[in-house]
């Protein structure tokens, strides 16, 4: 038995290495890895340069702020300048704070959503809302058209490549007139094509590895606390992936049909998977969840206050804020001082709050849309896997909506900073740059749950079609 | 009966006893009906939200009470993208351009909201539309179809029977493409006809110009475009060694052209041309505003020169004099100077966008497909071009919006007031709803001269390809 599993391995072998043409076809996928890296890379890599320039723009406008509470004697510009450092009445809309996502590691290896999302904001005290719902600049001809990254060489064109290698793996011995020769061998034809397909599935499985280390390693060094998890997560959904597309060429090869048909066949599920399913998903999602985003349009509105010279009506705004938030509310003093400021502060917040269950209610609906599509990828493997891979590079859908939470709560930070001194008629100590308010995201810790689980499904479907496949073999 | 008929009516026995084959032009008529259905649901849907939408939107302007017209430009309102009947056959660039727009004083504001952004990842993957039906599927089920149509009767030995029965090359070859042609009209022509009636209800036809002339571009294009595939997938066929040689190379050019061509010449493009981050391009904008766009007149300067310049004209000595606000003018004054900042700006971004798009328009010269995803979505009215349009029609009503409250500002009220003076429903109706139209096709078509170049030139040669093959009978087998 074992020696003549090593014939057949060595006779593959020989038949694969000869075969240029199929050296070739590897050639050229490893060169389209190579260049879905490099494209990944130069996409995340002007991200970065991006987050440095907003980073560099903010630390300039407060160093700014600092130094002009160095000097004694200023100038007329530089007096205006101190103002907005010190004096919390200008400072809390002027001083902008940048919440920014940094891209994983591996975020060039699968840019999921990431050019689709903003991954910066400047975040000022005035309405959140107002400042929430820009878009990044993009062409939407490209954003349709979508990432050449690594990711889309894995879920698209290893599937391909892995068709290309083994749908004839029966058929080609019965057109080449060698299955008579087989069939007199002592090893049953099922369990030929079997090994035959395990040797292929070490040499591309292999193959794929080492493309995706290359990635890795490029992209960031697996062994850091960071990367570590992801390394091993991305490696091995790569593993279940290219052994669920073996067992379905094994369930395609059993079918002891001509090669046309197992190529027509193979590409007909490869269509199924990557292209039908998903789309289909899609259209019954956007007709079964409607969401309409002009519902949301009214909350930007920069609106103003009637009438600015009506002391009274800012006042009422001002102790309904207050009745809010009476930690802000100031003993010593009324709230006369700087009293356009404060009702402009008030009303600006009493706004977000009104707002707030409008936004609230729209990401429901969008987490809900999400839930049914996640409900269903296990209808496709490849879906399953885009979701994946997007998941261990932090660029899917949840990463970006807790984004989104986590601005409110910075906008929380900022805003209960100025207007603590606002209203309390305080001004901003140079001292008091040291405690400024920063961001921090939060970390989606049910994806590795998700990524796991998934995996652990594409392994076992893999191993459900082969055993269907041996099955239909021994018919 | 002509060979020629003959032939084809062989050729759709054959088919139709392929089990395979036939699941898929079920499966492909099924998806087209799924496909027109949920989009013409989700048409119905979101154009119910946007008129609803934007007449909310419409009475909270011409509502919002008596005050200042420079504090009603700062309220302003909102436009939001129409849809058209016609999108639902391709959503094209609907789920990644913006869909709606804050209009004020002082600032152009970017579209909000793509709606790929409310989708997980699987959003990526596409929509099903009709047009991914037609442009994608459609020419694999034409490769299967026709792969074997010439290397089977080789194989069986049919081939060279055929030819001593003195069928000519000619009606060999036309024959089978005339069943092929056939039998994707089985599942089209019903489509089209779907298409046509479901576009003439006219809903939206005040919005988008020749909608007529826009259907039928549209089948005349995917016509040609899958007849394309028809030639090749026979021609393929007819110098193929084996059927499995001719499947193959099929399928690997159709990978390259509809999965592979695409998404590379896109990160090429983007990489090629780099876009701005909106921060830096906002920040760009303020420093130009206030500092002028040449850096040398900065805003200080401008004022004190109009003011000036209308003091002479006037013959008066100081603003108050002036018969009318100088305040409205000078505002306004200072808006028209925003117009050709945003505009210089707002240009750059628009050329980096077409250099970018420039190189797809020069891939399809090559690549049929990427001609054929331009064209329709520019005759669905969803591509970039016609978005392009959408922007500059919106944003030259919000500035006919700003003028009109600056000139109220500068005739109806005083130097140096401002909550003295309020402006009432008068003033918000003088101001006409929001409407668009689009522009005629023709002058989008413009944008797509090297598309419809390389769409006509494949068939061009195509169609030659197979008349010289029809010529020449060369020795069967060497």
């Amino acid at each position: 038995m074992i020696e003549s599993i090593q014939t057949l391995v060595r006779y593959e072998w020989k038949a694969f290495i000869r075969n240029t043409f199929q050296l070739f076809m590897l050639l050229v996928m490893a060169a389209i890895g190579m260049y879905a890296i490099y494209s990944g890379q130069s996409e995340i890599n002007q991200q970065r340069k991006n987050i440095e320039i907003v980073s560099n723009l903010e630390e300039e406008e407060f160093s700014r702020y600092r130094s002009s509470f160095e000097n004694e004697e200023r100038s007329l510009e530089e007096e205006q300048l101190h103002d907005i450092a010190s004096r919390p009445e200008f400072a809390w809309y002027r001083h902008g704070y940048h919440a920014i996502i940094p891209p994983h590691d591996f975020a060039s290896l699968s840019i999921g959503q990431r050019d689709l999302f903003r991954y910066y904001y400047r975040l000022t005290g005035m309405s959140l809302y107002y400042q929430l719902f820009e878009n990044e600049l993009a062409n939407p001809v490209n954003l349709m058209i979508g990432n050449f990254d690594l990711s889309f060489v894995i879920v698209y064109l290893i599937p391909l490549l892995i068709i290309a290698f083994c749908y004839n793996l029966f058929s080609s011995e019965k057109e080449n007139g060698t299955l008579a020769l087989l069939q007199i061998q002592s090893i049953s034809i099922p369990y030929i094509i079997f090994i035959r397909l395990t040797f292929y599935f070490f040499i591309l499985t292999g193959f794929i590895l080492l493309i995706s280390t290359v990635g890795i390693i490029s992209a960031g060094s697996p062994l850091t606390d960071a990367n570590l998890l992801p390394t091993i997560a991305w490696l091995s959904i790569v593993v279940a992936y290219s052994g669920f597309w073996f067992g379905l060429c094994y369930l395609i090869n059993s079918f002891r049909k001509s090669s046309s048909f197992n190529a027509v066949a193979a590409i007909g599920c490869w269509l199924l998977f990557l292209i039908i399913i998903p789309t289909v998903l899609n259209v019954v999602a956007s007709s079964k969840y409607p969401l309409n985003s002009a519902t949301l349009a009214g909350l930007t509105r920069r609106s103003s206050m009637g009438n600015e010279d009506d002391e009274k009506a800012m006042k009422k705004l001002i102790s309904e804020y207050l009745n809010r938030r009476p930690d802000l509310q100031s003993d010593t003093k009324g709230i006369e001082n700087n009293l356009m400021a404060k009702g402009y502060a008030s009303f600006t917040s009493l706004g977000d709050i009104k707002n707030k269950a409008v936004v609230d209610e729209y990401n429901s609906q969008v987490a809900k849309r999400n839930d049914w599509t996640s409900r269903l990828q296990w209808t496709s493997p490849a879906i399953n896997m885009q979701n994946c891979l997007a998941l261990i590079a932090k660029t899917d859908l949840t990463t970006f909506l807790l984004f989104q939470t986590d601005l409110a709560n910075f906008h929380k930070k900022i805003t209960d900073f100025y207007f603590k001194r606002l209203f309390r008629d305080q001004p901003i100590k140079q001292e008091d740059y040291n405690q400024l308010p920063t961001f921090t995201l939060t970390e989606n810790d049910n994806r590795w749950k998700y990524v796991w689980f998934s995996t652990a499904k594409i392994f076992l479907a893999g191993i459900f079609i082969t055993v269907l496949g041996f099955f239909r073999f021994m018919k | 009966m002509s060979p020629l008929v003959l032939v084809a009516k062989k050729e759709i026995k054959v088919a139709i006893r392929e089990r395979i084959v036939v699941a898929l032009g079920v499966i492909i008529t099924l998806l087209l009906a799924i496909s027109v259905y949920a989009g013409f649901l989700s048409y119905q849907q979101q154009k119910s939200v946007i008129e609803k939408t934007q007449a909310e939107k419409r009475e909270e302007w011409l509502n919002q009470g008596d005050k200042h017209p420079h504090i009603a430009a700062h309220f302003g309102t909102f436009v939001f993208k129409p849809k058209t009947a016609i999108s639902l056959f391709d959503f094209g660039l609907d789920a990644f351009t913006g869909t709606s727009i804050y209009l004020e004083a002082h600032h152009q504001h970017e579209f909000m909201f793509r709606p790929a952004q409310d989708h997980s990842t699987m959003i990526r993957f596409g929509e099903l539309s009709a047009a991914l039906v037609l442009k994608i599927l459609m020419p694999l089920l034409i490769i299967f179809l026709a792969f074997g149509c010439f290397t089977r009767e080789r194989e069986s030995g049919t081939f060279s029977l055929l030819l001593s029965q003195g069928v000519s090359m000619r009606s060999l070859v036309w024959g089978k493409i005339l069943a092929f042609c056939l039998m994707l009209s089985c599942i089209l022509l019903p489509f089209f006809l779907c298409t046509i009636l479901l576009t003439a209800g006219g809903e939206s036809s005040n919005i988008l110009h020749d909608l007529h002339i826009r259907t039928m571009l549209l089948i005349v294009s995917y016509g040609a475009y899958l007849f394309l595939f028809i030639a090749f997938a026979v021609w393929t066929s007819l110098h193929a060694v084996s059927g499995r040689n001719a499947l193959l190379t099929l399928l690997s050019v159709w990978i390259v052209l509809t999965i592979l061509m695409p998404k590379v010449v896109a990160n090429v493009s983007e990489n090629l041309y780099v876009l701005p981050s909106m921060r830096a391009f906002k920040a760009d904008i303020e420093h130009d505003k206030a500092h002028c766009l040449d850096g040398a007149s900065p805003r200080s300067a401008r004022i004190a020169r109009l003011e000036a310049e209308l003091l002479k004209e006037y013959q008066v000595d100081s603003v108050e004099e002036l018969p009318f606000n100088f305040e409205g003018v000078m505002m306004q004054a200072g808006e028209e100077y925003s117009h050709q900042v945003y505009d210089h700006h707002f240009g750059k971004i628009k050329e980096t966008f077409s250099r970018q798009n420039r190189l797809s328009s020069i891939a399809s010269l090559v690549n049929p497909y990427m001609s054929i995803q331009n064209l329709s979505m520019a005759f669905s009215g969803t591509d970039i071009y016609s978005f392009i349009h959408f922007e500059e029609v919106v944003e030259s009503y919000r500035r006919e919006m700003i003028r009109k409250m600056n000139n109220d500002m500068a005739e109806n009220s005083k130097y140096g007031e401002f909550y003295e003076y309020a402006a009432g429903s008068e003033l918000w109706h003088e101001l006409r709803d929001f409407s668009y139209r689009s522009p005629s096709i023709w002058s989008i078509l413009k944008n797509y001269t090297l598309e419809i170049i390389g769409l006509i030139a494949w068939l061009a040669l195509s169609l030659i390809f197979l008349f010289q093959s029809g010529r020449t009978t060369k020795p069967l087998y060497d």
